[in-house]
């Protein structure tokens, strides 16, 4: 025992940052248990109750795994490229506008133009929100458009390359991230251009269909079901694809060494263009399902997600896809349970907060070092 | 090398007497490399290098640091700036073909540092080696773990936790996968604990006499040479001595200049 605690201490001693977290930790871990017990210490406790902290967390994950989602092609791209792509976030909001465009001329086919539907704009009197579209009344048109944000995303993610990227293949990481703040504004503005700048509602509330699991205190809608189901969907999908498709096999081979996948035989070219195809289709797909989260959009959602994205990414070690899925998950309840303790302003600084101590304490991020790709 | 270096060097050219100079063979190479000039970018390592590999044939290079011993396999490989000369295989001219059709024609490479994937299994590793074929050549996977059975105990170990002699044989096995003409190793004993040392030149004993021509470079020279069926002694990107193993190892010159005494 004796020598469990010395090296209990010295490991505090050798880490103080640790040791601070720790305390941190453990202080709001005290204080949480107080305001759910009701006991007012001073300083600490308050009351909360369960079914708020409940909803908290589960509010959580559902946006964490919209983020994580959305985290996993700039985590591709990054180890199979070598760069940090500015471009996936605006990737993100293009995937959410082609997606709820095509959802809207099904749902609403007939009854507003064409135009307007695709667009996702207002044509005279009929909006393309008026249209009620949700899960529950539309399920067939929510799916088609999950499927065309993924494949239109994964077609511009590849265009972008064959434009942009693949002439400066052999150039540095920065070329290639300044390169792709230039692709990032070009969608960017292309987007506003099409589509306008205005914030509009998409979906109809579904709040009135919520389920209850009455033990846990929690209301769950059908909009978070689903994106729990079609983020889970596709993230077990890219785990299969990875781990037991040749292709995906190769992936992992040319984000540990590319220039022994290059004498390997293994087509680069080929395996680049896969991984825009996955990396950018499952952006298309999460931004998608972002909006079905928040019921709005606007053409630059995407780029002020991207923050939160990369705070996903880095956090569970930039370069794992694995580690970009638990980056959003953390990220995603380190942001709706932080106001439990600070005001909901402060929340992104919270995600953010929580993304520094982790590059102090653990610089490889949590998945960093084991080679997951 | 200074300039008193490079004289010195070039009077005891003139003083060999056991060891040839001539570097091509009479007929039936595999691999034939003729006047080959090659680099990096605008930097030439390589000048007027001749050498060939037969059929079948256990070749090595050695020489002291810096003599460009790797950038003729990597330029085999196609991996350098090709400047003059040409490279053929089996009587094809493999200038500026990509790696991956180098390996269609049937030369396996396996290079000196990070040469497995770390994170991959050691079946990913071997599968990856035979990625131009549509399906994984089970009975191949098969030989391989026959010639080195502990790999067929670590098949679904990741690579990066093998030890270093373990890591060799997945890369020397990934090269092999399609069961090349030619295998080019590049120092296969760095790294290797001295134990092991031996124990890996049987290894490619082994795959030679399978009839796999090798063509190998070595810092470990006398083991190499005397193992080898001939050897090439290259001295600042130029062919100094070319001739059978036991007889550069039995050179007095060679001896003192490359052998260490």
């Amino acid at each position: 025992m004796g020598t469990t605690d010395s090296s209990i201490v010295d490991s505090a001693r050798a880490r103080p940052g640790l040791l601070f977290v720790a305390l941190l930790g453990g202080l709001l871990l005290v204080d949480l248990a107080a305001k759910l017990a009701g006991v007012g210490l001073g300083p600490i406790g308050g009351s909360l109750s369960v079914d708020r902290l409940g909803s908290n967390l589960w509010s959580g994950i559902v946006i964490g795994l919209v983020i994580g989602l959305a985290g996993i092609g700039l985590s591709m791209t990054y180890s199979i490229l070598s760069f940090a792509n500015f471009a996936h976030g605006d990737l993100v909001s293009v995937g959410a506008f082609s997606g709820w465009g095509v959802a809207f001329l099904i749902a609403g086919f007939g009854d507003i133009p064409a135009r307007a539907l695709l667009t996702v704009r207002d044509a005279g009197n009929a909006a393309p929100g008026d249209i009620g579209a949700h899960i529950l009344t539309t399920p067939g048109g929510i799916l088609v458009g999950l499927l065309a944000a993924f494949v239109v995303t994964a077609l511009l993610a590849v265009a972008l390359d064959r434009a942009f990227y693949k002439p400066m293949r052999d150039r540095d990481g920065i070329s290639l991230l300044i390169a792709s703040i230039g692709a990032a504004l070009i969608v960017r503005y292309l987007l506003q251009f099409v589509y306008g700048s205005d914030r509009r509602g998409i979906t109809a509330s579904v709040e009135a269909s919520n389920i209850a699991f009455a033990p846990l205190g929690l209301s769950v809608n059908a909009h978070e079901l689903t994106i729990l189901v079609a983020a889970l969907g596709l993230m077990l999908a890219m785990h299969g694809m990875l781990q037991h498709t040749k292709l995906g096999t190769a992936m992992r081979a040319m984000a540990d060494n590319k220039d022994l996948a290059l004498i390997t035989g293994i087509p680069a070219e080929r395996v680049v263009t896969a991984t825009w195809i996955i990396g950018g289709g499952l952006a298309g797909a999460s931004g998608y399902l972002y909006v079905l989260l928040r019921g709005t959009i606007q053409f630059d959602f995407g780029w002020l997600l991207l923050l939160l994205i990369f705070a996903a990414v880095i956090l569970g070690g930039i370069g794992s896809v694995y580690g970009a899925i638990a980056g959003g998950l953390v990220i995603g309840v380190v942001f709706t349970t932080s106001t439990i303790w600070i005001p909901s302003d402060f929340n992104q600084a919270a995600a953010f907060g929580v993304m520094i101590l982790m590059l102090l304490l653990r610089p490889e991020g949590l998945f960093g070092g084991v080679t997951t790709t | 090398m200074s300039v008193d270096e490079a004289e010195s060097a070039d009077n005891e050219t003139d003083a060999a007497a056991t060891a040839g100079t001539d570097h091509a063979i009479d007929d039936d190479a595999i691999l034939r490399i003729r006047d080959l000039d090659a680099g990096y970018g605008d930097l030439q390592i390589l000048t007027d290098v001749v050498l060939d590999v037969a059929d079948e044939e256990y070749v090595t290079i050695v020489g002291p640091n810096g003599a460009g011993k790797s950038t003729v396999m990597k330029t085999v490989f196609g991996l350098t700036t090709h400047m003059g000369g040409t490279v053929e295989f089996e009587g094809r001219s493999i200038q500026g073909l990509a790696p991956e059709q180098i390996i269609r024609e049937g030369i396996g490479f396996v290079p000196q540092n990070d040469n497995v994937f770390p994170g991959l299994s050691v079946r990913e590793n071997l599968e990856m080696g035979a990625y131009i074929l549509d399906e994984v050549p089970e009975d191949q996977i098969e030989t391989i773990y026959d010639r080195f059975p502990i790999l067929r105990e670590r098949s679904d170990q990741k690579a990066g936790t093998l030890s270093g002699g373990q890591r060799q044989m997945v890369a020397m096995g990934r090269a092999l996968m399609l069961d090349p003409d030619l295998l080019l190793l590049d120092e296969p004993s760095a790294g290797l604990a001295p134990d092991l040392v031996s124990d890996m030149f049987d290894r490619i004993d082994r795959i030679n006499e399978n009839g796999t021509a090798v063509l190998m470079v070595e810092q470990n020279a006398k083991e190499a040479l005397r193992r080898c069926d001939r050897g090439y002694v290259l001295v600042n990107g130029e062919n100094r001595y070319t001739d059978r193993g036991e007889v550069l190892l039995s050179d007095e010159d060679v001896r003192r200049d490359f052998l260490g005494g």
